[in-house]
């Protein structure tokens, strides 16, 4: 199965990029990304001059980047609604179009033609750039995670450490949102988000190391080829090697620290309604609010991005197109955080200190000295 | 083709989308100057105070606690890149054991931290059990 796939992979780098100087990233890589794909399309061959590159990669950020608004704006404004609402035995919007899905035109539009009041004696310039740091970290994630479809923008050696540097400069807008805005809650809320990230960005990492244990490369596109194996046959159907499958344990970790990471129940002391009136949140209003509306919504996708390429065999999947499958894995992960947040109460901030730090920190490395061992007598 | 120049597009359109969000809002939005509505948040109360205060050390001890394991990841990373081929050329005691000592002294310092009460957030006056310095 595995030498047929590489032989399949060589002959489609070649076929695709011509025999001249294919390079070894197409070649040895799960695939092409969107760049090269598109430069091949058009014919300029596999490296055009660094102009090019960047026009063609500018289009695949753009493609990127209006495929999660959209998914923010269905499942942030629409989907959180009727969820929670399934939830709790309400209906929710339906006033607004069909099953009221074009309330997500009208919020969008009375959201964006709020005033902007900005506090007394705030933080100026940490005040006008925390809302922008948000957004600008998720999406920049999204970089280099194989979407499928072809649709991967960047392809680099070290991808698994940049997605998470990516997504961890997220702390930074909370930090300078909850000082900045001179506010007791958004001060309380910044320093528990940011103790809080710090707090489940280790066992986020070295239990994300323990998947990197069973393929041997950082390289996103190869983490999801070594998931396309198959793990077992039952009955006639094939299980892939998924690492959900593989490593439930650390399944379980990440999809905690993740929960964490994005703030969500039982993880959701940053906001904390009823406590902190919003956290950090609290003196934005307007678009500032939208950006930091919209950006912990892509950190939730990102996360599921992180989960679905790590654990879930990435746009694995049958009948249906990669980007699809990525999509609702994507979603599975963002209905998963629902769930949480209708179905568990929140922790004290010490409780979740303690969770992390004596809890979920422990069982990380645990599950990464048992993985070396396993991955060790296996070899 | 430079893969780093494809991360530049995406943070670059990752910058755009944002002022052009604020870009439609500034277009859209009413100004409407008043004195009442810019005193900060607190409940409906008229604000006391400042908030860049001195505060509770125990966010310090967290963000000092994380630097260590953060750096330690870093450090993990490479072993967990090669452990495969390493074990095979090597043996899995060569591969295995260093990184073993490695994770066994920090975890030594975790302890170190957990019995110090660096990550236990609230000291009770009836319990005993840990010493606060």
């Amino acid at each position: 199965m595995s030498v047929s796939e590489i032989v399949f992979q060589a002959g489609n780098a070649t076929n695709g990029s011509g025999a001249a100087n294919a390079t070894n990233a197409s070649a040895a890589g799960g695939g092409q990304t969107f760049p090269e794909i598109l430069s091949g399309l058009l014919g300029l061959g596999p490296n055009p001059d660094p102009g090019l590159q960047f026009l063609f990669a500018v289009v695949g950020a753009t493609l990127i980047a209006v495929l999660f608004l959209t998914i923010a704006a269905v499942g942030g404004i629409w989907g959180k609604r009727k969820i929670t609402a399934a939830f709790t035995d309400r209906i929710a919007v339906n006033r607004v179009g069909p099953f009221g899905l074009l309330i997500i035109v009208a919020d969008a539009v009375r959201l964006l033609s709020k005033e902007v009041i900005i506090p007394d004696s705030v933080d100026r310039p940490a005040f006008d750039i925390a809302p922008m740091v948000l957004p600008f970290s998720a999406l920049l994630g999204f970089a280099v995670i194989p979407l499928g479809s072809g649709l991967q923008l960047a392809d680099p050696e070290t991808g698994f450490v940049f997605v998470f540097a990516a997504s961890s400069l997220a702390s930074l807008g909370l930090l300078m949102s909850g000082y900045s805005s001179n506010n007791k809650y958004s001060f309380l809320g910044g320093l528990r988000a940011l103790a809080q990230n710090l707090a489940y960005e280790i066992p986020l990492v070295v239990t994300g190391a323990s998947v990197v244990l069973f393929t041997g490369t950082l390289k996103l596109s190869e983490v999801v080829a070594v998931q396309s194996q198959p793990l077992l046959t039952l009955g006639g159907l094939t299980i892939p090697s998924w690492f959900a499958f593989v490593n439930p344990f650390a399944f379980v970790l990440f999809l905690i620290a993740n929960l964490a990471e994005v703030g969500r129940n039982p993880f959701d002391t940053p906001e904390a309604p009823g406590e902190l009136v919003a956290g950090y949140m609290t003196e934005y209003s307007g678009a500032y609010f939208v950006l930091l509306y919209l950006g912990e919504f892509l950190h939730i996708f990102l996360g599921g991005a992180i989960i679905a390429t790590l654990f879930l065999g990435g746009p694995a999947g049958p009948v249906l197109p990669g980007l699809v499958w990525m999509v609702i894995k994507i979603l599975a992960v963002y209905l998963f955080t629902q769930w949480m947040r209708s179905a568990m109460p929140r922790v004290r901030i010490d409780q979740m200190i303690e969770i992390g730090w004596k809890g979920l920190l422990v069982m990380s490395f645990a599950n990464l000295v048992l993985t070396a061992i396993l991955v060790g007598v296996i070899a | 083709m430079n893969e780093w120049i494809a991360v530049g597009a995406l943070a670059f359109v990752a910058i755009a989308v944002p002022l052009s969000l604020l870009g439609v809002s500034f277009l859209l939005r009413p100004s409407v100057p008043e004195q009442g509505k810019t005193a900060v948040y607190e409940s409906g109360e008229v604000p006391t105070g400042n908030t860049r205060i001195r505060f509770n050390i125990q966010y310090y001890m967290v963000a000092l606690l994380f630097l260590v394991f953060d750096i330690e990841t870093v450090l993990i990373f490479p072993w967990t890149v090669i452990y495969r081929d390493a074990v095979q050329s090597a043996g899995l005691a060569a591969a295995l054991v260093p990184m073993l000592i490695f994770i066994g002294v920090l975890v030594v310092g975790l302890a170190w931290a957990w019995r110090n009460g660096a990550v236990q957030w609230i000291h009770s006056q009836n319990s005993n059990s840990t010493t606060r310095q």
